[in-house]
């Protein structure tokens, strides 16, 4: 650090390459934030008022009805509570691992890493298999005939599905407390469980807060559980896919999805303004997680965390045990048959579509880690004036649905200079867009949790912008980097809403063939093709996670690497 | 220098194209599909168009060698008789399969500005709906002749590659636990005793179940029609969200009985389940399943040569080996694999009617329907 500050005093020269480069990523960002997602949306949304190049209003106006309030209702409903449970589970999982150590933490940790692998569709046909009118549970083993078709099963399936998810962010929460306040509680006499209580949790809630939002707005946005499960129950995300494939209107159908837009921006305000008003964490804290103290529950509470952790990993087992046997068998009226048919009926383009899957996705990861910890760097640390506002753009195209967003690509890339369709750049630039929010907040916690102190130093010492950034902060995020991209890659493999209309003859990808085999009623294929897609995307994974331990071996002892391995 | 490379790609690539369709490509469909192209080549010498220039397909000259023709492919297996094509022409087929709704919503966001060529069967309705929005391109085949009109546009916008019966699919396993019968009519399904047990795909998302819909209504008269579908209506429990989705799910015995397009794989998973496959003795809605080409298609005389095979006696044989249905031209034959169907049954209907009827049709029906087809 010392080295490179000391050469730029001598080489003004070089300071200005540095300025230049700098102002040349910010308006890489910008421009990027721009031309991929404001230019999309509004392209898409243009479409809502117009009719062949008319201005009109005509698919607001048959939007204000009863029906479409049920439709709000409905989905906030659900949304809120789904989020909720998996929150409530999430936190049980995430303090079990905060007061286990060695080994067993490392298992929950890695199962959870593991699990958070969810192809779409195929759990809730797993559940319909297990627990449907003919379940092999509920209809085989205890003779009980059931509907799973309607909210229920919704909200169960969403909570499951987004429990690993959900506990892997808190526990990164969790490790950023700071020690010290944990060993003051005990040292003045409170009890481990009075120090949960009354340290930990309230310490954790901003952690908390965005874990709900995220939740919320993902939720809410999910339009493949409802689809396969909702059965009558009609929600928003849904309804908006559906009235685009059915109605040869898209400017109705994009009318309702921008119904979706006020509640996850509102779900944004909250959340925003709730991490501003609970932002109290110690800068530079010390991580519990490195230090040798263990905060050792008496045993009822214990009993309560492993419960719920036993639970969930059974319901785990459950899940992914009967997709794999999905893939060799079929039920016929509630008993079950074996075939080894569906792996001679994969799609002749499923080698080349997965290969394609697995490049996007990669790219996407590397591309959106490394646009959102610039766009947290330009936010948080340089605090340039307006980047809120840039901010909350790049959240937008998580939060809205993916199919709206996937039409937004359609509808701005078909055109003149800046034709991406039948590309693969449409694939990549959308995967990597979508996802920039996650990478953004990740980066943002990451920051948080860093000393600015250091960087302070260093341009005391001379350093300009860039230099910091580079020797100095860079190498502090490269887990966060890697983090991110392991999150990024992994729902980039399974996404499916916004890319379903971005695929063209030669240009397919995995998650969409598996859509595709769903849609037309291959579920034994579906099956085979997504357990593919999990074993990728876990092999990519370890892979990952087999850096990200190695790199911090390699920085053992620096604690402000440990503090800044947290996804949020 | 970029372009002799990929000349040499192209010229790579259609070899191993050729050389897979030759090897009997692993897969029994390819070298089926080969069986009535050798037949149809000989002893056919009343082949109608033979004034027509597409005799560049029979004459075995290749002007569009390295071609490569992009399809949107609604047509479930249609797939394995693209290389029996690019074997005779030379023409390279790239596909991807989507759904015509799917893709009716991705053209109007593209402002008809599609990269395809083809688009390639599905629902009828689409295609209506994108010759209105001007993204067809009008071509009358010379092959067109063969086929009865009743299944083409008249404009010649998209014509008729073959129909797509309706039936029902009944779970005996369920059927006899319930001590229910088979329904043989679809009045039969309006019976409330089938409360409950029934699946069928909304209208407003699949193509054959509004074809379903719109052709029933059409033999019926509005009045009668009305009455037997709210008397259906209440016996769905929900309305699936495609096409796909009512047949496994009677096969696994969600439901005793489905409805659905009767192919060959709905008789196939008779092989595999509790299942039968019935056609109503009453009347029998059907649907043609069209091909048309891209207004905006960059290779319009290639895309041209295709639909020519496509609806030519050897390619509707070949298209029939690669997914039996029945198909458009009346002297190719009703495969064996759809079952013991009665022509004289389908019903006498005005395809076109399927668009300018659609909307208000399918508000009627989400008023019946109520929450039941979201």
């Amino acid at each position: 650090m010392k080295q490179a500050s000391g050469r730029v005093h001598r080489r003004p020269g070089r300071y200005l390459f540095f300025s230049l480069v700098d102002k040349l990523l910010l308006a890489a960002v910008l421009l990027g934030i721009v031309l991929f997602i404001l230019y999309p949306i509004v392209s898409v949304i243009a479409t809502s008022f117009f009719n062949r190049g008319v201005f009109t209003l005509e698919n607001y106006r048959s939007l204000f009805h009863a029906g479409n309030v049920k439709l709000v209702t409905n989905s906030l409903w659900v949304a809120a509570l789904s989020s909720g449970l998996t929150a409530g589970l999430a936190l049980c999982i995430a303090l079990y691992a905060f007061v286990s150590k060695g080994r067993r933490r490392a298992f929950v940790q890695n199962s959870l890493l593991l699990t958070m692998i969810s192809p779409p569709f195929v759990s809730a046909l797993a559940f319909i298999l297990l627990f449907g009118r003919r379940g092999l549970i509920t209809y085989g083993l205890l003779g009980l005939s059931l509907n799973p078709y309607g909210w229920q099963g919704i909200v169960l399936l969403q909570t499951v599905g987004n429990v690993s998810f959900a506990s892997l962010m808190l526990i990164s929460s969790l490790d950023g407390i700071d020690a010290r306040q944990i060993l003051a509680s005990r040292d003045l006499g409170a009890t481990p469980l009075e120090t949960l209580l009354h340290v930990v949790l309230p310490a954790v809630r901003p952690g908390l807060l965005s874990v709900l939002f995220l939740l919320f707005t993902m939720n809410l946005a999910d339009f493949g559980t409802p689809i396969v499960i909702g059965g009558r129950f009609r929600v928003l995300a849904t309804e908006a896919y559906l009235q685009v494939i059915s109605t040869a209107n898209l400017g109705k159908a994009s009318a309702i999805s921008v119904l979706m837009i006020p509640p996850a921006v509102l779900a944004f305000v909250f959340y925003r303004r709730s991490i501003g008003r609970a932002a109290n964490q110690a800068e530079g804290a010390k991580s519990l997680g490195d230090s040798a103290y263990t905060l050792e529950l008496s045993r009822p509470p214990r009993v309560v965390l492993f419960a719920v952790v036993g639970l969930f990993f059974l319901v785990m087992a459950l899940k992914y045990g009967n997709i794999l046997l999905s893939t060799v068998s079929n039920t016929a009226s509630g008993s079950l048959r074996f075939t080894a048919r569906y792996f001679q009926e994969l799609p002749r383009s499923q080698w080349s579509s997965f290969r394609q899957s697995i490049g996007y996705s990669a790219a996407a990861g590397a591309g959106a880690s490394l646009l959102g910890i610039l766009l947290s760097y330009y936010a948080h640390r340089r605090r340039l004036p307006g980047m809120k506002a840039v901010e909350f753009c790049a959240s937008l195209p998580y939060i809205i649905p993916g199919t709206f967003f996937g039409l937004g690509y359609v509808a701005a890339f078909s055109h003149g200079p800046m034709m991406l369709r039948g590309t693969a750049w449409i694939l990549i630039l959308n995967y990597t867009f979508r996802q920039l929010s996650v990478s953004n907040k990740a980066a943002n916690a990451a920051f948080s949790a860093m000393d600015e102190k250091l960087e302070t130093a260093a341009r005391d010492l001379g350093a300009s912008h860039m230099q910091a950034l580079r020797r100095v902060l860079l190498p502090l995020l490269v887990p966060t980097f890697l983090t991110c991209f392991i999150t990024i890659f992994t729902s980039s493999m399974t996404a499916v809403g916004a890319v379903v209309f971005l695929i063209s003859p030669g240009k397919n990808v995995a998650s969409v063939e598996l859509f595709q085999s769903i849609e037309n009623g291959r579920y034994g294929v579906g099956a085979v093709q997504a357990v593919c897609i999990i074993a990728v995307t876990v092999g990519v994974n370890l892979i990952s996670m087999w850096l990200l331990r190695r790199f911090q071996k390699a920085q053992k002892g620096d604690a402000y690497v440990f503090t800044a391995h947290r996804p949020l | 220098m970029k372009r002799i490379i990929a000349t040499l790609l192209a010229a790579a690539l259609m070899t191993a194209t050729a050389a897979c369709g030759n090897g009997g490509g692993a897969d029994s469909a390819a070298s089926g599909s080969e069986t009535p192209a050798a037949e149809s080549a000989s002893p056919d010498p009343a082949a109608e168009p033979s004034e027509e220039p597409s005799s560049a397909v029979e004459s075995g000259e290749q002007p569009y060698a390295g071609t490569t023709l992009s399809v949107m492919l609604a047509y479930g297996g249609a797939e394995k008789s693209f290389d029996a094509f690019t074997e005779k022409t030379g023409i390279a087929i790239e596909y991807v399969e989507i759904s015509t709704g799917k893709a009716l919503a991705q053209m109007q966001a593209e402002g008809g500005n599609t990269t395809a060529d083809i688009w390639f069967g599905g629902g009828v309705d689409s295609y209506i709906a994108a010759t209105e929005l001007g993204y067809l391109e009008q071509y009358a085949s010379p092959e067109a002749a063969a086929i009865n009109p009743a299944y083409s546009d008249k404009d010649g916008y998209w014509t008729g590659l073959a129909l797509v019966p309706a039936g029902f699919l009944v779970n005996n396993d369920i059927l006899a636990e319930k001590g229910l019968e088979a329904p043989k009519t679809w009045e039969d399904l309006a019976d409330p005793r089938y409360k409950d047990e029934l699946i069928m795909a909304s209208p407003a998302i699949s193509g054959t179940q509004y074809a379903i819909l719109n052709g029933s209504l059409q033999a019926w008269g509005e009045e009668k029609g009305w009455e037997i579908w709210k008397g259906i209506n209440d016996n769905v429990d929900f309305y699936a969200k495609g096409g796909g989705e009512p047949g496994p799910k009677c096969c696994a015995g969600e439901y005793a009985i489905a409805i659905l397009a009767m192919t060959g794989g709905t008789f196939a998973l008779e092989e595999e389940y509790p299942v039968t496959a019935i056609y109503p003795e009453d009347m029998i809605p059907w649907t043609p399943a069209p091909i048309a080409i891209f207004k905006n298609s960059a290779n319009k005389d290639a895309a041209k040569v295709f639909v020519d095979y496509m609806l030519s006696k050897e390619g509707q044989e070949a298209l029939r080996e690669a997914d039996a249905r029945i198909m458009a031209r009346g002297d190719v034959d009703v495969p064996a694999e759809i079952g013991m169907v009665d022509t004289e049954k389908l019903i006498d209907q005005d395809v076109l009617l399927f668009g300018s009827q659609r909307e208000t049709m399918l508000e009627q029906w989400a008023t019946m329907a109520g929450e039941k087809d979201a």
